[in-house]
């Protein structure tokens, strides 16, 4: 067994590689995680993640700017990369997500995490990616079965594409029932979500996958 | 006064020559309701040096602003230079698809640019304005920033981590070439009959650069195109760029036109009379989002703070609807100087 100790050595120095951006220690340290035998899943969510949202104070806080956030997000991906194949899946309700940031937009930092956060929980996502076309996410979710559409923006200007793809969903009444639709983004809100008819609004990727797990447990009873 | 004279004035810091501040936006104009009024919609507009006039002339045919600006979008300068174009919608400005080049060293900027892409579409229309308008309008030739192209020919993010991997003088030589890209264009449109120059840099902005970055590597790249152009330079930049202001005189800019996050009375402090500041009624919660009362509120707290030319934050918003951006010129044109 790990020691604690040794447990938080490593997450420590992956959380600091993401911070400074350092990829070649990120990739390090996620490898030295694997090999120490250390849940994957909390070399993600305490190492990764943690760094991530230091990352996103100091640029809040003008201290970093993009040139060092991007950095810090391709560490974060590359020892995502790593830590990846090694996340015990959970065992409960796992369904299929397709996943986008909407068209217009290209920010996708976030939208990322949520994506790993949920594959990390068990979930089949599909990933469209950044400015994704509207009617791609209801073609997809039809084509691929799945159970939930999950939507990130990230400007004001971008909002209103999340409210037109519920309104496309909404087309098809068979389809609208058997998928649900959650969004997410800084200038998205709770208020938001309900005005476009959307099932939910998560505030980040650990409310996302709260959020995904409601659904499936809602789905199956 | 004509409004090309009022104008010019305001823009080289000699507002009190002027009868009154300018209501001349250089900025893009274009509106959905004026595209229907005009029958000259986006996309095609974007595309025909007719259309691309006429939608123009709107801004003061139908809104009143008091001059022209050309082109209505950011990507002419990618697109000549190999990046794909989504040309988007009524309601939606072009954007790249795809750049066009993958390394910093597959940098090259084509020949006889000007007359690839759609240069020759917005240095006809300029030309189409001038011959039917005369010289009682101004108008505005926007030239793209060194830095937004290089985000959209090489991806933002790309160039960003490069800020941090690769050595300041070979990113500034390629922004120093794409400056002399936009002195190359500027030249060829106040040629056409065109009379300011307007730098569009918003990936410049202070939410993306720091203010050291935008001195080392963007100062130098404005200073080439202001030093060789020979018209009057408004340089835009997005968002909140109080951190960049002591820098702006450095640029030669005749003006700086800011976004809705910089304080105008604080922005005339630190300028004086070396740059000129115009702006910044807000574009989406006033113009867009707002009633003409309330932009009318904005645009007279812009006159008192300062201001020296009464225009929006940035671009107008596709579905602004005219009763608002009217306010514009209608509140400018009240407030005549005692
Ligand atoms: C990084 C960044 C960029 C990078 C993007 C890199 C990338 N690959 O994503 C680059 C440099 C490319 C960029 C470009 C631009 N940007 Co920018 N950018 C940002 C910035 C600084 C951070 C965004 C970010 O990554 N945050 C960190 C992540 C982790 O947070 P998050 O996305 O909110 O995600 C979390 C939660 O919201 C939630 N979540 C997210 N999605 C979802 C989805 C679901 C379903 C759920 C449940 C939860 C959820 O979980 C996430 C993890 O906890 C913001 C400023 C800000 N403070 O937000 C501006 C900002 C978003 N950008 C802005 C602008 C204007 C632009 C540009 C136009 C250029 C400019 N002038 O700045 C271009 C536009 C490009 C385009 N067409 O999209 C504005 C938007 C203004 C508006 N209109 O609303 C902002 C707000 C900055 C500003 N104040 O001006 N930008
Ligand atoms: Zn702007």
């Amino acid at each position: 067994m790990e020691s604690s100790k040794n447990k938080e050595e490593v997450f420590e120095r992956l959380k600091q590689a993401i911070i400074e951006g350092d990829e070649v220690e990120a990739v390090k340290w996620a490898e030295e995680a694997v090999k120490r035998g250390i849940d994957a899943y909390e070399a993600i969510s305490k190492g990764c993640l943690e760094g991530m949202n230091v990352v996103g104070d100091k640029y809040a806080r003008r201290e970093y700017f993009i040139p060092e956030v991007v950095l810090a997000a391709q560490a974060m991906n590359m020892a995502v990369e790593v830590l990846k194949p090694h996340v015990k899946m959970e065992k409960g309700p796992s369904g299929v997500v397709v996943i986008g940031t909407v068209q217009g937009d290209v920010h996708d930092i976030g939208k990322n995490i949520v994506k790993i956060m949920l594959e990390a929980a068990g979930f089949k996502v599909i990933d469209l990616g950044r400015d994704v076309p509207l009617k791609d996410f209801v073609e997809t979710a039809k084509q691929q079965n799945a159970d939930i559409i999950a939507m990130s923006a990230l400007m004001t200007t971008t909002m209103p594409g999340m409210g037109k793809v519920v309104k496309m969903l909404e087309e098809d009444e068979n389809l609208r029932r058997r998928v649900k639709v959650m969004i997410g983004g800084a200038p998205t809100s709770e208020e938001y979500a309900r005005r476009i008819g959307a099932d939910a609004w998560g505030k980040d990727a650990v409310a996302a996958v709260e959020l995904a797990k409601k659904f499936m447990q809602e789905k199956h009873v | 006064m004509t409004p090309k004279k009022r104008a010019l004035l305001c823009l080289t810091g000699n507002k009190w020559k002027a009868d009154r501040v300018s209501a001349f936006d250089p900025l893009t104009t274009a509106t959905v309701e004026q595209m229907e009024i005009v029958k000259a919609p986006f996309p095609d507009a974007h595309r025909s040096p007719k259309l691309m006039a006429k939608l123009a002339a709107a801004a003061w045919e139908i809104v009143g602003l008091e001059g022209f600006k050309v082109p209505f979008d950011l990507c002419v300068q990618a697109e000549a230079l190999g990046a794909e174009i989504h040309y988007g919608a009524l309601d939606i400005h072009p954007s790249v698809r795809k750049p066009a080049f993958k390394e910093l060293e597959d940098f090259k900027i084509p020949e006889k640019i000007l007359e690839k892409g759609r240069f020759p579409v917005v240095e006809g229309s300029v030309k189409i304005l001038r011959e039917k308008y005369g010289d009682y309008l101004p108008i505005c030739r926007q030239v793209v920033g060194p830095f937004t192209i290089a985000g959209h020919v090489f991806g933002v993010e790309k160039f960003c981590a490069w800020i941090k991997r690769k050595d300041p003088e070979d990113l500034l030589d390629v922004l120093l070439q794409l400056a002399d890209l936009n002195v190359e264009e500027a030249r060829a449109a106040l040629q056409m009959g065109a009379d300011v120059i307007c730098i569009a840099d918003p990936t410049a902005s202070s939410d993306i650069l720091s203010p050291q970055t935008f001195k080392e590597l963007l100062v130098p790249a404005y200073q080439r195109i202001t030093s060789k152009v020979g018209a009057p330079v408004v340089l835009h930049i997005c968002g909140n760029a109080t951190s960049y202001l002591p820098y702006l005189p450095d640029t030669g800019i005749d003006a700086f036109s800011c976004d809705a996050q910089v304080d105008i009375a604080f922005a005339k402090q630190v300028l004086g009379n070396r740059v000129a500041v115009w702006g910044n009624v807000p574009t989406v919660k006033v113009l867009l989002q707002g009633t003409p009362e309330d932009v009318k509120r904005a645009c007279i707290e812009c006159i008192c703070k300062g201001t020296d030319g009464l225009i929006p934050s940035c671009g107008i918003p596709p579905r602004t609807p005219i009763e608002n951006f009217r306010m514009l010129p209608q509140v400018a044109s009240c407030m005549v100087y005692v």
